[in-house]
């Protein structure tokens, strides 16, 4: 197999050759309205927002930093503009059942004429009706009626004394009430002196008596009743004076809204209900009572007065009650008490008709808010109730309000595990938000992107009111969006990283006196994120220089490699480089991964290790027995090794263990490897590559070392200007692999032979030490399996 | 000026007691004497002497027999709550008090008693609240016979808005003694005056303006209006406008001795003196 060519500094580098972007700086080009290469999502956004059917509500998924609010806010806000304005809704008061409010619907902007329409009402009621009760009119129609009423029961009573009196019989008023006796001339007669009356008389005076009695008794009796109706006729009286006071102002109002049904039918029940409490506005000098006229109050729980289009809102808090609204109370002398004026909208009121923009963990994290949410989603009616009701902690008489038919779009924001362990584990989630709206980690880098790359840059510095950034800064900022993506052929599409690389390039420009972004500014950017970023990374090479760390850059060892591992701390990850030991002896065809065992490998990790032992059985052993007990061990690694680039670099430290024949150290070997030997892509190149340059270049000179790594990441390879520097000065190399015989002969120096038709590899070839190594192994373990089989059989015989 | 006591009618009816309040206030305020007066009435002890006599009770109508003893024995027990409420409310007053229990006709005592530089207050009915009488009979009378000032009180809510009405007429004295009793009224509830006059002729221009400023102790302005007709109607609607808290009026006044007078204080629910 031909060795591959080490790669050449084009090829570990994909510039972006300024002359490919037509401006002089970014102040050049125009804004970009919607993002490059999100095609997914614009068209998801565009089917979800207007799609009417139930349950079309969306998630839009993507990493944290990719914009998704502002892109979405901008996009819903460009689609809201072209819908019409939704109604404005207020709470009034419930004539019938008080802790029911009732809801009425209005027109955009009518919600404000109607309350102020109730307010100048309520206003006039306080002084018309006081008025109407004073006017001569009322007080003489009163005052008629109290005398007639007086007289009535007058009448009854001063009958019974006139005939009493006619008859000689006095009637007495006694604490308690009336008794009659015989009298003489003005005075009662003396009890001893009404004896000496003729029988005759006497019977004649008690008749009359006990007839008087029962007169009276009668007429007392008739009392009540004759208050009753007095009662009822002074109602009856004020109630005509407040339904003519009503009539005017009534009427008006009514004729004004006839278009509105349930406006004219609350104008009815208002005025019912002030005729009923005519008598509390009686009282001119306080008035009529505050309670009374703040029922007439309206509650205009949603204005859209002033809303262009459809609403947009983003709730930042989504509480249950900053979602639903809630019901507020006031404390009066240590009491809570609330009405119907203390309901209180929530987003969901605000949001209906339009777009609601939710973030999705924050809703997830708030209690009962998800649950609400999905109530409000599945009835299609907004009910607002107090947290502490839905728990039922308390159970205390409130409000009630009417429910608010609703019709809102609900856009979740979210990454994307959220959104499939959503739909994993709540049934409801995928029959609320069918729509998905996945961002794109990366956009496609191509000569044709250039330009709409530039003017993503270019909205950007503008948004973030900065310096216009020059070409070349422009230039090397797209170089590092594929760096950042990890990848010569994509760009990132992370706007919060290169946002933030533009606001330092910005002030680092700022601080040189510079009026525009150059190139060397953003670099200082790039570097000065780098710096921050590296004491953990700095401790661990200096490990490595002191020698606490062993890492060899130079020489061959036997049995002995330097893997490459990528460590991630925060928002930045870096490269270094890992002694990888083995050994072997016969045994039974184990290869023990001693990372596994002390529990510090991951599971990928340990598959790799048995796809690396089934490839020596399979390429050495041929049909016969692997006879083999080999150990591989990540050296001072005491953190867990999880994945499988390291299968390379095992593979071949293994294979120099078996056959005893040493490695360049000045390599270090990063790829994974399937059963047949082939070498497969890994992740971290970059940082991998970076990371053992860095080592190479703190242990003395760079001299030759280099990297193997698999001939399919190249295209990932975005590597530092000085390693690039010292590729092209072929002081260190890298070499793209593609099968294990490559990795053997550049690490060996040796042939690694390819086996002829007996399977047989050529004399003196890698392969072929290792094989006949392998074989003095199974001879060894057979012997061994003899001698340990006669003995036990001696063993049983003896027996 | 109050110079004598203030006698005070005390039946043991929610009226009385009610005038009995009125009557400690007055005293503290001029250091008068309080002398109560419970009087056994002799038609109602006698009426209670028959075999036959019964009480209809006035609320519900219902017919139970009355006798001499359990009459007696309500009249002692009335007497002694009477005694009692005198004494707490005169004393919490710091003034000093005596309850005289008379038995006989009420008027005849009272007047026994009563002399001319005394203030007899009283409720307008007694326990004789038949419904629908506003004046009792007893009222009535001492109202026509008293030759001492006669305040027959009512309760009622006073508030800033109100006035202390007095009623004049031809009659000099009388005139003065209204004007007195009106003055010390509008001191006691800190209210200004309004002056009815039945005529422009009753009084002179400069009287007017004297009396005017007599009348002003508060500073707030006197008002003088005339009455454009003496019916009782016409009068309590006047009474009505100027928010009368209370009526000062002179026996000697013609409008008192027309026919409805009754009517006028049946119609009105506030306290009326009547000056001799």
């Amino acid at each position: 197999m031909p060795l591959p060519a080490p790669l050449t500094g084009e090829q570990v580098y994909y510039r972006c050759p300024p002359e490919k972007l037509d401006f002089i700086t970014t102040e050049d080009l125009e804004d970009l309205e919607q993002p490059c290469g999100q095609d997914r999502v614009l068209r998801a956004l565009e089917f979800g927002a207007n799609m009417q059917a139930d349950g079309f509500n969306l998630f839009v998924l993507g990493p944290s930093g990719a914009e998704k609010h502002e892109l979405v806010q901008r996009f819903l806000s460009q689609q809201a503009a072209r819908q019409p304005v939704p109604p404005d809704w207020c709470h009034v008061f419930n004539f019938r059942y008080s802790d029911r409010p009732n809801v009425i619907q209005l027109s955009a902007g009518e919600g404000q004429q109607f309350k102020g329409d109730m307010s100048d009402l309520a206003e006039e009621l306080r002084t018309a009706i006081p008025a109407a009760f004073e006017s001569e009119e009322y007080q003489a129609r009163l005052q008629e009626l109290q005398e007639e009423m007086a007289r009535r029961q007058h009448q009854g009573l001063s009958g019974i004394q006139e005939e009493a009196n006619a008859n000689n019989i006095a009637m007495i008023t006694t604490p308690a009430g009336f008794t009659f006796a015989p009298m003489r001339k003005g005075e009662v007669i003396d009890p001893e002196e009404y004896k000496t009356l003729s029988d005759e008389e006497k019977q004649l005076i008690e008749a009359k008596v006990e007839e008087l009695q029962k007169k009276l008794q009668q007429t007392i009796q008739q009392i009540p009743r004759l208050r009753k109706e007095v009662r009822q006729r002074v109602h009856a009286l004020n109630e005509e004076m407040v339904q003519l006071t009503l009539g005017g102002p009534i009427g008006e109002l009514r004729e004004k809204w006839s278009h509105l049904p349930t406006v004219v039918d609350y104008l009815d029940a208002v005025r019912e209900d002030v005729v009923e409490h005519a008598e509390a506005f009686q009282d001119s000098d306080e008035g009529p009572p505050v309670g009374l006229l703040a029922r007439y109050k309206v509650n205009l729980l949603i204005d859209n007065a002033d809303t262009v289009g459809a609403p947009v809102i983003y709730e930042d808090l989504p509480n249950h009650q900053h979602l639903t609204g809630q019901i507020e109370h006031r404390a009066r002398q240590g009491n809570l008490y609330t009405d119907f004026t203390l309901i209180r909208g929530g987003s969901m009121h605000r949001a209906n008709g339009g777009y609601l923009i939710l973030d999705a963990r924050r809703v997830l994290t708030q209690p009962m808010a998800w649950e609400s949410l999905k109530r409000i989603l599945f009835s299609g009616e907004i009910r607002i109730e107090s947290l502490e009701r839905l728990y039922g902690l308390v159970s205390t008489v409130s409000q009630q309000p009417e429910p608010i038919p609703v019709s809102v779009k609900v856009v979740l924001l979210g990454d994307r595990m959220l959104y499939y362990l959503l739909s994993h584990y709540d049934p409801d989630f995928l029959d609320l938000f069918k729509v998905e709206a996945d961002f794109e980690d990366d956009l496609d880098r191509s000569d044709d992107c250039y330009e709409l790359y530039s003017r993503m840059i270019a909205t950007m510095a503008r948004a973030l009111k900065m310096r216009p950034l020059e070409r070349d800064a422009v230039a090397r900022l797209i170089e590092h969006a594929s760096r950042l993506a990890a990848d010569q052929r994509k760009l990132t599409a992370h706007d919060r990283v290169l946002r933030d690389i533009l606001s330092e390039a910005d002030h680092w420009a700022g601080q040189s006196g510079a009026d525009t972004v150059e190139a060397s500014h953003i670099q200082q950017a790039i570097d000065e994120r780098e710096y921050r970023a590296s004491r953990v990374r700095e401790r661990s090479r200096e490990q490595i220089t002191r020698g606490v760390v062993m890492i060899a850059t130079e020489g061959e060892e036997v049995a002995q490699i330097n893997g490459l591992s990528v460590l991630r701390l925060g928002a930045s990850m870096f490269g270094q480089p890992t002694r990888i030991t083995a050994t072997a002896r016969p045994g039974k065809g184990q290869v023990a991964d001693i990372e596994r065992e002390a529990k510090l490998g991951g599971p990928i990790h340990s598959k790799a290790v048995m796809i690396l032992s089934r490839f020596l059985a399979s390429r050495y052993a041929g049909e016969g027995e692997l006879s083999l007990s080999a150990s591989l061990a990540f050296e001072q690694s005491y953190g867990g090794v999880e994945g499988d680039s390291a299968s390379v670099a095992e593979t071949c430290v293994l294979l120099s263990a078996i056959a005893r024949i040493p490695l360049k150290q000045s390599f270090a070997v990063t790829g994974s490897m399937n059963q047949h030997g082939e070498i497969q892509a890994v992740g971290g190149v970059n940082e991998k590559i970076e990371g053992f340059f860095d080592v190479c270049r703190e242990a003395g000179e760079i001299r030759g070392q280099g990297v193997l790594l698999p001939a399919s990441n190249v295209e990932h390879l975005m590597l530092r200007a000085d390693v690039r520097q010292a590729i092209a000065e072929d002081r260190f190399r890298i070499y793209p692999i593609s099968d294990i015989n490559q990795a053997i002969e550049l690490l060996t120096g040796l042939e690694a032979g390819e086996p002829d038709s007996n399977g047989e590899y050529p004399e003196h070839s890698f392969n072929r030490q290792v094989a006949e190594r392998l074989t003095r192994f199974a001879e060894v373990s057979k012997k061994q399996d003899e001698n340990g089989g006669s003995n036990n059989g001696g063993g049983r015989s003896s027996d | 000026m109050l110079t004598g006591r203030v006698l005070v009618l005390l039946d043991g009816s929610r009226m009385g007691y009610a005038a009995l309040d009125a009557a400690a206030d007055i005293a503290a305020r001029t250091g008068a004497d309080v002398l109560g007066i419970f009087v056994e009435e002799l038609n109602l002890l006698r009426s209670a002497g028959y075999g036959f006599s019964r009480e209809v009770g006035a609320a519900s109508g219902i017919s139970r027999p009355l006798d001499s003893a359990m009459l007696e024995r309500r009249m002692r027990r009335l007497a002694q709550e009477v005694e009692e409420a005198l004494a707490r409310k005169v004393s919490s007053r710091g003034g000093r008090h005596e309850l005289s229990v008379a038995r006989g006709r009420v008027v005849d005592e009272v007047l026994a008693l009563a002399g001319p530089q005394d203030l007899l207050v009283l409720g307008r009915v007694g326990w004789s609240l038949v419904p629908g009488s506003r004046l009792g009979s007893t009222a009535r009378g001492l109202i026509r016979k008293s030759s001492s000032r006669v305040l027959l009180w009512s309760e009622g809510m006073v508030s800033p808005r109100n006035r202390i009405i007095v009623f004049l007429n031809d009659h000099a004295d009388a005139n003065h003694r209204a004007l007195q009793a009106a003055t010390e009224a509008s001191r006691y509830h800190q209210l200004p005056v309004t002056v009815l006059l039945r005529s422009e002729n009753d009084i002179s221009a400069d009287q007017l303006e004297a009396i005017r400023q007599d009348l002003d102790v508060l500073g707030a302005g006197t008002r003088v209006r005339v009455l454009p007709a003496t019916d009782p109607d016409t009068v309590a609607r006047v009474l009505r406008e100027e928010r009368a808290a209370q009526l000062v009026v002179s026996r000697e006044c013609s409008l008192f001795t027309e026919p409805g007078a009754d009517q006028l204080l049946i119609a009105l629910s506030l306290p009326v003196t009547v000056t001799p």
